[in-house]
Formats: structure tokens, C-alpha cells, sequence
């Protein structure tokens, strides 16, 4: 069994995030952990091919572009993740007969990059002002050889772990709305990892509150 | 919820966030308790027995019971009644396609202009900005448009725009050049002379005597949005003595 | 996703102001809009602000089998994506005409014009050269993007570093960028491009179109020039006659833009240099602008652990409550299982059940597999039907039918009777 972790190895690296940065996009985030930067663009509601249109409620894209290359299978896992974190948080059913499209772009991958994808996307969505019913965040966790859990692991730590699991958390009550995982660990570890993410969700929420606090703070 | 709702009024609240209604325990029997009654603007939702924030932005109150989220938003929503700047992109038959910025193309039937008839059809080409409002706005129907108010007068309504500029500012600082006695407005009315069409979808057309006054009044307003309200004087200020 | 159309207002407006000289930033003709140049944590990558158009580029590189025609020579590839984050009117995966366009014009200005040398990035010849890959990103369009572009692509590849190679023999032996330092592409010089749109048939001339300007505009001329005034590649679109005059005319401008353009992203590139000598932070994270209302940036925070470990203990305890058993799985009939206490399965059962109310003694029979369904079930008797337990016997089940052709799965019908007899055991339970 693994004992309680170092408090060094739980820390978020310093984050930060710019909304509306784009011109042409309706809302646009770009969401910084550590080295890892992501740029999410979101169009819609907007109007929808006959193809993918769906009567009681919104189509929602999500295209991942990688830096090098065509977007592969690891992308479109990669957007699944996200795709199916934001249906579950936003309003659809307001916007029938619409689509909306989330692109994120990655601009450096330095480890954590699915919930760095969470992350941008929410503050997109949040920025493009679909109806949400709550915000959502990703926290990515890592078990390292000793069994000790890394928040928001670098490339390297990611390399050296033996676990690595990515949960979307939500912002009213805190529970898992998606999880990713990777490796071999306990049910014990598992737990330990979940309510560690729900920590560390706060931070981000407060941070998400903090920001948008600041946009708004020459209208108020 | 009356009182929660009213503490939080001018704070900037996200979605999520929640009001529950908190009943007393203690009736009194012998005042009479009014019911609370509150109206909820865009951005607030009702989810059984809570109110809950779903965009982000603040929290505005307009006397008795009216709450409303006012966040700075670019896609535009139709809702019924709003009167907006579309682009005519289609004529076919008896109605026009018209681009409002939103999620499909609106209709505009051509007798929905003053003095319409079926022989005397209004003067509309694609490409041509109109002024209307929506008589149907509706998440499961096609958006209508039409020229004319209630009493068939056109209002101010229908096919404009020669001469003059459109440019797109987000939805927030739309509502603020609307509101009865906008400050932005009055700094403007300050500056030059100009006519201004400012419609609910984001779209806004400006004619001023020059071309030059035109596009210093698009830039002035495209830039007022992130603006308080002393920096935005200071800058008309400026635009006012400089060598223009 | 359709773009916003043009209105006609909107056109006579524009072309009403070009003719006046007027922008609709406020810019002169000859105006570039700012560029900013910021570059990004990992060599080869660049971001290109050219007002509000924005572009990234990435290069990178891999060890490749040369070209037949060209054994000692490395392979330049270039991809300009046209990402649909950048204008509603692009779409994902599909090669537009503009995305042709650009990337095409890419190729002639970088790859032809050989401003890389390209013999530098042989390895083996004939077996190993490195092919540099060129990735450009739109990130939002607002006009001239063929500019940012080439400016991003170049800045780009003057700040790539590929990794050195040894070779002993046979060998050839990667080293990483902590074993050997990187080793920078020799570039003999940088092209450029500079677009020109021409408006009322080419009378207005207008140097980097915004993007409501390129709606209105009769033609394009773009030239692509290094700062030693050549001129590496011309291309005109739209259709529109040209002067000889006018031509020299615009690489006259040219060459001025690209001297300037030349200077800055030489100034950038040596702050970049510095940055990283000095070991301080680069990259993305750093060039956020700080004092923007919209953005904030929150420094490294330990996340509060108190409690953690009890309460994944907690939910643990709770959750280990629950039943870990895994039941054996239950064979109901030939080829369905069954495991755990889902909802009963009733494939093919729900006559055996009648017919085990009426007649203990009877076997089960299969009948869903049967042609016929008679209702005279005890002559046609499909096969019988064993459910094992984790009793010691073989757990097979077997059909045993009266005429062989109908069931085709009879295989061990010589242990036939030893199972019949256990079901009979099992039936009269």
C-alpha cells in the first residue's frame, strides 16, 4: 500500500489562460500548464450540415490539431475525451438544430496535455457564452515507480511513471465527469488520485473565477 | 432567493453557480406574505427548485424582479421582438434569406414591407442590408423577420445602407449603445455628427460626412468595449483636438 | 460552415476608401500591420502575429531514404494547414484551393529558391538524409496569410536545431541534445514574401490586405525577395493585366518590406539567443501579455493534501464492502453464458420452461434451433441442455440431434449419455 505523498510532488505547475485572443472565432482560450500550452477556438451555435443534424439538441465538434502532422488515432481519442466532458456539461438542448465546433490546438506538449485540453476548452466554451449547467476542469495525476502521485506531471515525470490518469472534474460538486487512464495501479491508488484531482480542481475553478472576475472588472 | 439574488446583483458569477430558494420555517400568520416572484433574463435558468447561472459574467438587477446576466458574448441568439441588421443573401419566390450572424438564415417574406403588396414589390437585392425584427425567434423554428411593426408602419425598418460602413462589435457593447441614456452614445454625439444603425445581432452601420469620420467612429467603438468609462472619455477626448 | 457574406454597402464603402487612400486601420498604403514574432519552448517553433492573422509554425525532422534522382541531397516538406479555428469557412481535412495555394507558394519560396542547403542533410548518401517537415497552423485569419506564412516558415527554420550524427562504419548514431548540442540548418538566405492587391483593375495598389480588403480586390501579386534584392519567386492571381511599370514598382516596395522584415526577425532570433543563454524561461507561457484584462496567470501551487489519503481510504473501505466474488458463469443454453445476477436470460427458453411445468421428467429441450416446431415436443428431441456447476465433471455441452445434418456443432456425442444422465440429475433438482 502507498503511503501518504510528498507534499513536493503535488503541486500545479503555474498556470495561466487568455480568452478572446482570436478575432475571428466566437470564443477563443489559451490555457498554460508549465510548459504545455493549448489554444481552443469555438464556433457556434452555427449552422449545421443536414448530415450531422440533430433535432433536439446541438452538434458538437471537436477537432484536436496536432503540432506535426495529420491528427491521428491518439487525437481523435484525445477528442472523444473532450467531446464527451463538454456534452456533458453544456446546455445542447437550448441550441437544437446547430452545430458548434471546439478546435484546440496544441502548442507545446510538456506533459498533461488532456486535461491542459479540458482545461482550454472550458475556458473557450465559457468565453463563447454557450449555456453551461456547470464548469469543468482536467486534472492529470501520476504514480511514479515509488508509488508516489505527481499532479500535473511534466513529459518526464509522465515517462517515468507507472500510472497516469486524467480526470475531468466538475465544478458544483466536484465529481468525476470523465476519466482516462493509462498503466497498472490499485483501486486504493485510484481513490487516492480522484480526491487528490478534487483538490487540486479548486485551485483551478478558483483560478477560472479569478479570471473571469478580471475580464469583467471595467464593466462592473 | 429575493435577498441572495439581490447581494449578489453587479458580481461576476459563473455557470454552475447556484441560488436555492430558502423558504422560512416561520410563516406569519398574521402578515401577508407575498409571494416571491423572480424573472429571469439570459444566462439564468431555472433547474427545480434552484436558479442556476449558466454563462458567465455579472449579475444585473432592473427593478421590481428582473435578473439577467450580462456577459460580452459575440454569437448571436435570435429572440423574438429584438430588431437586428441582416444581410439579404437569397431571393427565391415570395421570401428572402437573410444572414443575422446566427445559427440559420432568417426569412423575410416581401409583403412584410410598408406599402407592400403583390404587385408592388419592394426594391431588394442580395447583398442589400436590411433593419428588421423578428416576428418568430425560436430554438425549434425558423427564424422570421419582418419590416413592419404591429401597426404595418415601417419604423425605421427595412432596406438601408448606402454610403455607409458595417462592422461586427460584440454583443455586450451592443446592449450598452442601446440602453435609454448610453453614455458611449452621448460621448459620441460629442465628436461628430453621424448616423448610427445598431442592431441586437453585433452588426453596427456608421455614416458620418467623411469616410475618414466613418472609420474613426468604427475604430473608436470597436476599441470602447474593453474600455472604462474615463479611458474611453480621454480617448474621444483626444480624437476630438487631435489634427483630424 | 459558411462565412459572413459581404454586403454591397460594405464593398462600395471599401473601394470608396481605397480610392481616397484611406485603410480601415488607419494604415497608410505601403503599411505593413505590426508583426510580432515570439518563439516557443522546443526549437523550430514560431508564432507570427501580423495584426490580428496569426500563424504558428513547426519544424521538425526524421531520417529518411533520400529521393533516387537526388541520393545526397535532404528532403524539404512543407504543410500549411488551414485549420478550421481560423476562419468558419475552412474546413478540416479537406484541401481547398487556397490551402493549395499557399502551400504551393511556400514550396517556390523556400524549398526553389534554395535558401536551404539541402546537402548538408545528407547523413549516408544515398541511404540517410534528414528530411526537415515544415507544419504551419492558421490560427485566425484576417488577411495576407500567404505573409505570415513565409515569414513564420523562415523564422522557423533559421531557429531549428536537428540533432547531431555520428557515423562509425555502418553505424549511424543519433546523439540526443544533452549528449551533443544541437546543430543549426544552414541557410544561405531568407525569402520572403510580400503581397500586393490591386483594386478598380489594378489603378489602387494596397500592400498587406486585411482580410476585408482581399474580399474586394481584383488581384494578387505576391513576391517572395531575400534582402539582397532577389527575387525568388513572382505569382499573380486574379486575373488582372499588369504593367511592366507596376510590377517594378511593387518589388521596389518589396524590397524595402523585406529589408525591414528581414531586420526584425533577425532582431527577434538574436533575443531569442539571449533568452537562452541566459537561462531564463522562453517559450509560449513567457510571451502571454501579462497586462491584457483578459488574460491572468496564476504561479506554481501545492494543492492542500490534507485528508486525502483518509478519505480514498474511506471510499475504499465502502466501496470493498460490496460483493468481489465473481459467480461462475451459468450456460443456460448452447452458446449463451451467463455471469453475475443480470436479468434472467431467456434465450431460447421460454419453451423448455413450459416444458419443464408440465413434465418433470422430461428433458430440456432445444427447439429455437429447430425447423420445425411441433407441438408434439416429446418426439422431436432437439438435444438436451446441461448447465454445469463447478462440479468436477467436463463441462461440455453438447446437441444431440435425431438427424445429423440438423445441428451441425455434434461433437462428443459418444460422452452423449454421461451428460444426459447429469442433466437428468440436474432437472429433477
Amino acid at each position: 500500500m502507498m503511503e501518504v505523498c510528498g507534499s513536493s510532488n503535488v503541486t500545479l505547475r503555474e498556470f495561466g489562460c487568455e480568452q478572446s485572443l482570436l478575432s475571428r472565432p466566437d470564443g477563443s482560450a489559451s490555457f498554460i500548464q508549465g510548459d504545455t500550452s493549448v489554444m481552443a477556438g469555438v464556433y457556434g451555435p452555427a449552422e449545421v450540415k443536414v448530415s450531422k443534424e440533430i433535432y433536439d439538441r446541438a452538434t458538437l465538434e471537436v477537432l484536436i490539431q496536432p503540432k506535426v502532422g495529420l491528427p491521428s488515432v491518439r487525437e481523435r481519442s484525445q477528442e472523444q475525451c473532450v467531446r464527451e466532458t463538454c456534452e456533458a456539461s453544456l446546455l445542447l438542448s437550448l441550441h437544437p438544430r446547430s452545430s458548434l465546433t471546439l478546435i484546440l490546438q496544441v502548442l507545446h506538449d510538456d506533459g498533461s496535455l488532456l486535461s491542459c485540453f479540458l482545461n482550454a476548452a472550458c475556458m473557450a466554451l465559457m468565453d463563447a457564452g454557450l449555456p453551461m449547467s456547470c464548469l469543468f476542469c482536467g486534472v492529470t495525476c501520476a504514480i511514479d515507480a515509488d508509488g508516489q502521485i505527481i499532479t500535473d506531471p511534466t513529459a518526464a515525470q509522465e515517462k517515468q511513471s507507472r500510472a497516469l490518469m486524467t480526470f475531468a472534474i466538475d465544478s458544483t460538486e466536484h465529481r468525476v465527469m470523465m476519466s482516462s487512464t493509462k498503466g497498472s495501479f490499485s483501486v486504493y491508488e485510484l481513490q487516492q488520485c480522484i480526491a487528490v484531482s478534487q483538490k487540486a480542481s479548486e485551485k483551478i475553478f478558483q483560478f477560472y473565477r479569478d479570471s473571469v472576475r478580471r475580464r469583467y472588472s471595467k464593466t462592473l | 432567493m429575493f435577498s441572495t439574488l439581490k447581494e449578489k446583483v453587479g458580481e461576476v458569477l459563473l455557470p454552475g453557480d447556484e441560488f436555492s430558494f430558502d423558504t422560512d420555517d416561520t410563516i406569519s400568520l398574521t402578515e401577508h406574505v407575498k409571494p416571491e416572484k423572480v424573472v429571469c433574463g439570459p444566462g439564468l435558468r431555472r433547474s427545480g427548485d434552484r436558479l442556476v447561472v449558466c454563462k458567465s459574467g455579472v449579475l444585473r438587477h432592473k427593478q421590481p424582479n428582473l435578473f439577467w446576466i450580462e456577459s460580452q458574448q459575440r454569437r448571436y441568439v435570435p429572440a423574438k421582438g429584438e430588431t437586428i441588421i441582416g444581410i439579404v443573401t437569397i431571393k427565391s419566390g415570395d421570401v428572402f434569406k437573410v444572414d443575422f450572424g446566427g445559427s440559420e438564415q432568417a426569412s423575410l417574406s416581401y409583403l412584410a414591407f410598408e406599402g407592400a403588396t403583390k404587385r408592388n414589390r419592394p426594391n431588394v437585392q442580395v447583398g442589400d442590408l436590411v433593419f428588421a425584427q423578428f416576428a418568430i425567434a425560436n430554438k425549434d423554428m425558423e427564424p422570421e423577420l419582418v419590416c413592419i411593426d404591429s401597426s404595418g408602419r415601417a419604423n425605421g425598418m427595412g432596406v438601408f445602407g448606402g454610403g455607409g460602413l458595417l462592422f461586427k462589435v460584440s454583443l455586450g457593447l451592443v446592449r450598452r449603445l442601446l440602453t435609454p441614456h448610453s453614455e458611449i452614445r452621448s460621448d459620441l454625439d460629442q465628436l461628430f455628427p453621424c448616423e448610427l444603425v445598431v442592431g441586437m445581432n453585433g452588426r453596427v452601420w456608421v455614416k458620418s460626412s467623411s469616410i475618414q469620420q466613418s472609420l474613426i467612429i468604427t475604430n473608436l467603438l470597436q476599441s470602447s468595449d474593453t474600455m472604462t468609462a474615463s479611458q474611453r472619455q480621454q480617448l474621444f477626448q483626444r480624437v476630438k483636438q487631435g489634427p483630424l | 460552415m459558411k462565412d459572413t457574406p459581404l454586403c454591397n454597402c460594405e464593398r462600395d464603402f471599401l473601394l470608396k476608401a481605397i480610392e481616397e487612400k484611406k485603410r480601415l486601420d488607419g494604415r497608410q498604403t505601403y503599411d505593413y500591420r505590426k508583426i510580432k514574432i515570439t518563439f516557443g519552448t522546443d526549437y523550430g517553433c514560431c508564432f507570427v502575429d501580423l495584426g490580428k492573422t496569426r500563424v504558428m509554425a513547426q519544424v521538425s525532422c526524421e531520417l529518411v531514404a533520400p529521393k533516387d534522382n537526388r541520393p545526397n541531397e535532404g528532403i524539404m516538406f512543407f504543410n500549411v494547414e488551414l485549420s478550421p479555428m481560423a476562419s468558419p469557412a475552412f474546413e478540416q481535412g479537406r484541401q481547398s484551393e487556397l490551402s493549395v495555394k499557399l502551400n504551393r507558394q511556400l514550396e517556390r519560396c523556400l524549398r526553389n529558391s534554395k535558401c536551404i542547403d539541402t546537402e548538408s542533410l545528407c547523413v549516408v548518401s544515398g541511404e540517410k538524409v534528414w528530411q526537415i517537415r515544415v507544419d504551419v497552423h492558421m490560427l485566425n485569419h484576417d488577411g495576407n496569410l500567404m505573409d505570415a506564412v513565409s515569414i513564420a516558415a523562415i523564422t522557423a527554420l533559421c531557429h531549428f536545431r536537428r540533432p547531431d550524427v555520428g557515423i562509425q562504419g555502418d553505424e549511424v548514431t543519433v546523439y540526443s541534445p544533452e549528449e551533443r548540442d544541437p546543430i543549426p540548418l544552414s541557410i544561405y538566405h531568407m525569402p520572403i514574401s510580400v503581397s500586393f492587391s490591386f483594386f478598380q483593375e489594378g489603378t489602387y495598389l494596397l500592400v498587406d490586405p486585411c482580410e476585408r480588403e482581399e474580399r474586394v480586390m481584383d488581384g494578387l501579386l505576391m513576391i517572395a525577395m531575400n534582402k539582397h534584392r532577389e527575387i525568388c519567386s513572382i505569382q499573380s492571381s486574379g486575373g488582372i493585366m499588369l504593367l511592366k511599370e507596376q510590377v517594378m514598382r511593387c518589388s521596389k516596395i518589396a524590397s524595402v518590406k523585406v529589408s525591414e522584415i528581414t531586420e526584425l526577425i533577425n532582431k527577434a532570433l538574436e533575443n531569442d539567443k539571449k533568452a537562452r543563454k541566459a537561462g531564463g524561461r522562453c517559450g509560449f507561457a513567457e510571451s502571454m501579455p501579462q497586462e491584457r484584462i483578459t488574460a491572468l496567470k496564476k504561479d506554481k501551487t501545492a494543492v492542500e493534501m490534507t485528508d486525502v489519503s483518509e478519505r480514498a481510504n474511506e471510499i475504499v473501505q465502502k466501496a470493498e464492502a460490496l460483493p468481489q466474488t465473481v459467480p461462475s458463469p451459468v450456460v443456460p443454453v448452447p452458446g449463451v453464458g451467463q455471469v453475475g445476477q443480470g436479468p434472467q436470460n431467456t434465450w431460447g427458453l421460454d419453451e423448455e420452461e413450459d416444458e419443464e411445468d408440465s413434465d418433470e421428467e422430461q428433458e430440456e429441450q432445444v427447439t429455437k434451433m429447430e425447423e420445425e416446431h411441433s407441438e408434439n415436443k416429446e418426439e422431436s428431441r432437439g438435444g438436451e441442455v446441461v448447465e454445469i456447476s463447478d462440479s468436477e465433471e467436463e463441462e461440455v455441452v453438447i446437441l444431440h440431434p435425431e438427424k445429423p445434418d440438423r445441428t451441425p456443432k455434434n461433437t462428443g456425442s459418444t460422452s452423449h449419455q454421461k451428460v444426459a444422465a447429469s442433466s437428468k440429475k440436474r432437472t429433477k433438482k
